[in-house]
């Protein structure tokens, strides 16, 4: 009989299951604009390469009676024309499919990700290899462009080096490894097949080393960390009309990096700068916050910057930060110090490691591993909601990206966007440009203009794209 | 590019306005990087509203019953059409609701229909056909419809070795029946019993370690 490899899907996963809706189906999109339209057969080859190299994104989403679990499939992927709308959902219950799509529309190669399967530093890793593939066979196949040498002894990235991390690392039938540790009862392994399992099998949150510890804290906190909760019941959330069906607004504004970073008040990061920006354009859309002048952000941290791990799975851990309008100053300095003040203790290692060692704990611990699934569900989606209520905006900030010198000619914007129950700012550079993009399951776009404005003011050219949702939108764009 | 005047951004894309206020902007058109997506509503939530009314209305038809005499003489005709109709728009919505997973399909709807049919004997006053015969035949033949389909739709063993385990076991509870005489005729409990026995035997490759495997995947705690 043939014996898939399987590995139980784990909390922060499951949680995006749970989580999920027709509004926001959690998926993520990350796109690299080309110099060229996109040639689809050549990018197919490319994808075939790099699927065969990410054994994870063979895997398909089934339901056992405690946990979800990914399992092997032999399916492939096929590059498709986008004729969806953005971030549109990939997994439907009892159905084998893919967790994830590659699509291409005009210059830009899009990839898609069911977020139970990776986060986006998985995902980025994956779209880096596949546009790397994608533009060395086109180099190969076509004239090479003006400026370029050979490419064999200019190639410089590790993507596509057989021996790479993501290569190699989970070539080596990942799923067998990780299954066959998860499946032997943690109880009974040895601590050093237990540290063995964690650095084999931690996908997401749980650095190795880490002792299991009873958790100290609500599920509630797993959630949204543990940033200053003094005005929960004032959160400001903004308000808007849902589209009519039920699609993503993403709008992206593409600004120059240095001009932006020229005018980052001191003292404060690019992500907490940008969250400033972010309150202070969401109050001047709202106009009067009244009672609810406190504005609070879910930011997600890549974890794998504090404890190296070579998983393409969810491995990040979603932080807050508030300000309170009114309690001092709030320019937009001001606001930015004091955020990144927030910010900066609890992405400290100690904090970090303080704060997984409880969500290991809590996965760990049996009462709740026996709920039924459909009952952790459930739970999940309930906890999250109840997070939901205390957060204004998300901002996701995945840095800058490197491609290899032979290959960035050809890319000229990689951009990245999450679908989102509340307004979302997504963060990504390439190649001296900034693309922040916009999510939001609302038509209004306020939000947006503002923070445009409060850019265009300080004098950094601003150029927008966004996605038509209305009637009339999509009248004039299909006109 | 085209340039909103308000704002000071350049719009990518055919947009007359600016989508962000509104107001119309100006300048020569640039290829818009999103493509232009027809609205599409999805019928999910129009369908689930029918499914659980549908099963209102089963339920309710099925519960009603007890409100009424038992008995061939109390049944009648109308009642009869009614429970058919019923039984029957029970079975074909689930039916349609496992479609994806034969195996896992087939096994429902023959619990399902054995169900039914102990509870409408049940309704007539118990004569114990349902367990003589509905139950033996149902059990029997899908056992069989599952040793053509498993082969003929190359269905993994993975995937239906849990449910092809289940029906044989269904299969040998008519011969429980039989030994316990709650049956009026053994021919069709003992037909069964000795199919599911044959598929049992035939099935040795699913060995017992298949189906742990599996059971350790789905109950994985």
């Amino acid at each position: 009989m043939t014996r898939r490899a399987w590995v139980r899907l784990d909390n922060a996963s499951n949680i995006f299951l749970a989580a999920r809706s027709d509004v926001d189906p959690k998926v993520f999109r990350m796109s690299a604009e080309m110099d060229h339209e996109v040639d689809g057969e050549l990018l197919q080859q490319a994808l075939d390469a790099t699927f065969d190299r990410y054994p994870l994104y063979h895997a398909v989403l089934r339901k056992g009676l405690f946990w979800y679990y990914l399992q092997d499939s032999d399916l492939r992927p096929q590059v498709q024309a986008e004729v969806q709308p953005t971030c549109a959902a990939i997994y439907r219950e009892n159905r084998r499919e893919l967790l994830f799509r590659v699509m291409r529309h005009r210059r830009r190669i899009v990839l898609e990700v069911f977020h139970a399967l990776s986060d986006g530093t998985g995902a980025l890793a994956f779209l880096r290899e596949l546009v790397i593939a994608y533009a060395r066979a086109r180099t190969a196949a076509g004239p090479a462009p003006a400026g370029d040498g050979d490419p064999a002894s200019t190639s410089s990235g590790p993507a596509v080096d057989p021996t790479s991390r993501h290569g190699r690392g989970l070539f080596v039938d990942p799923f067998a490894r990780y299954f066959r540790r998860e499946r032997r009862p943690s109880a009974a392994a040895s601590a050093a097949e237990a540290s063995a399992f964690v650095r084999a099998a931690t996908p997401a949150g749980l650095p190795e080393g880490l002792p299991a510890e009873e958790p100290a804290a609500s599920p509630r906190r797993r959630m949204v960390g543990r940033g200053p909760r003094r005005h929960e019941t004032h959160v400001h959330r903004v308000p808007g009309t849902r589209t009519p069906d039920g699609r993503t607004r993403a709008v992206e504004l593409t600004v120059p990096v240095a001009e932006l970073l020229a005018t980052r008040p001191e003292g404060v990061g690019t992500t907490m700068h940008l969250t400033a920006l972010l309150f202070e354009a969401v109050r001047r859309s709202a106009g009067d916050l009244g009672r609810a002048r406190t504005l609070a952000a879910s930011v997600p941290v890549n974890l794998r910057q504090f404890f190296p791990s070579t998983s393409s799975r969810n491995f990040f851990t979603a932080l807050r930060v508030e300000h309170t309008y009114g309690e001092g100053p709030d320019d937009l300095g001001a606001i930015g110090r004091q955020l990144e003040a927030d910010f900066r203790p609890q992405i400290e290692i100690g904090a970090l490691e303080e704060r997984l060692r409880r969500l290991m704990g809590l996965e760990r611990m049996p009462v709740l591993r026996i709920i039924p699934r459909p009952l952790k569900d459930l739970v999940l989606g309930l906890v999250n909601r109840v997070n939901n209520r205390a957060l204004t905006v998300a901002v996701s900030n995945m840095g800058p990206v490197r491609l290899p010198e032979d290959v960035a000619d050809q890319v000229r914007r990689v951009s990245f966007q999450v679908s989102a129950v509340r307004p979302q700012i997504c963060v990504i550079s390439y190649g001296g440009w900034l693309s922040i993009t916009f999510t939001s399951p609302f038509l209004e776009t306020g939000h947006v203009r503002e923070f445009a404005r409060l850019l265009t003011a300080q004098g950094i050219p601003v150029s927008v794209a966004a996605t038509r949702v209305t009637e009339a939108e999509l009248a004039e764009g299909a006109g | 590019m085209r340039r909103c005047p308000d704002c000071g951004v350049s719009v990518e894309g055919a947009w007359s306005r600016c989508p962000l206020c509104g107001r119309t902007v100006m300048g020569p058109m640039r290829p818009d990087p999103y493509p232009t997506v027809p609205l599409r509503f999805s019928r999910r939530r129009i369908y689930r509203i029918l499914l659980l009314a549908s099963l209102v209305v089963i339920l309710a038809s099925f519960g009603a019953q007890m409100l009424f005499d038992r008995g061939h003489a109390g049944i009648g005709l109308v009642r009869s059409v009614w429970l058919g109709l019923s039984a029957m728009w029970l079975v074909v919505l689930m039916a349609v609701r496992a479609r994806r997973d034969i195996a896992k399909g087939t096994a429902s709807v023959v619990v399902l229909i054995c169900g039914i049919c102990a509870y409408w004997d049940y309704l007539v006053g118990w004569d114990g056909w349902s367990l003589t015969y509905a139950v033996p035949i149902v059990c029997g033949c899908s056992i069989l419809a599952l040793v053509i389909a498993v082969p003929a739709l190359r269905i993994e063993a993975g995937d239906h070795v849990l449910y092809s385990g289940t029906m044989v076991l269904l299969g040998l509870v008519p011969i429980v029946f039989t030994a316990l005489g709650w049956v009026a005729d053994p021919i069709p409990s003992v037909s069964c019993g000795a199919l599911a026995v044959i598929v049992l035997v035939m099935q040795e490759r699913a060995r017992v370690s298949d189906v742990l495997h599996e059971l350790g995947k789905r109950l994985h705690i």
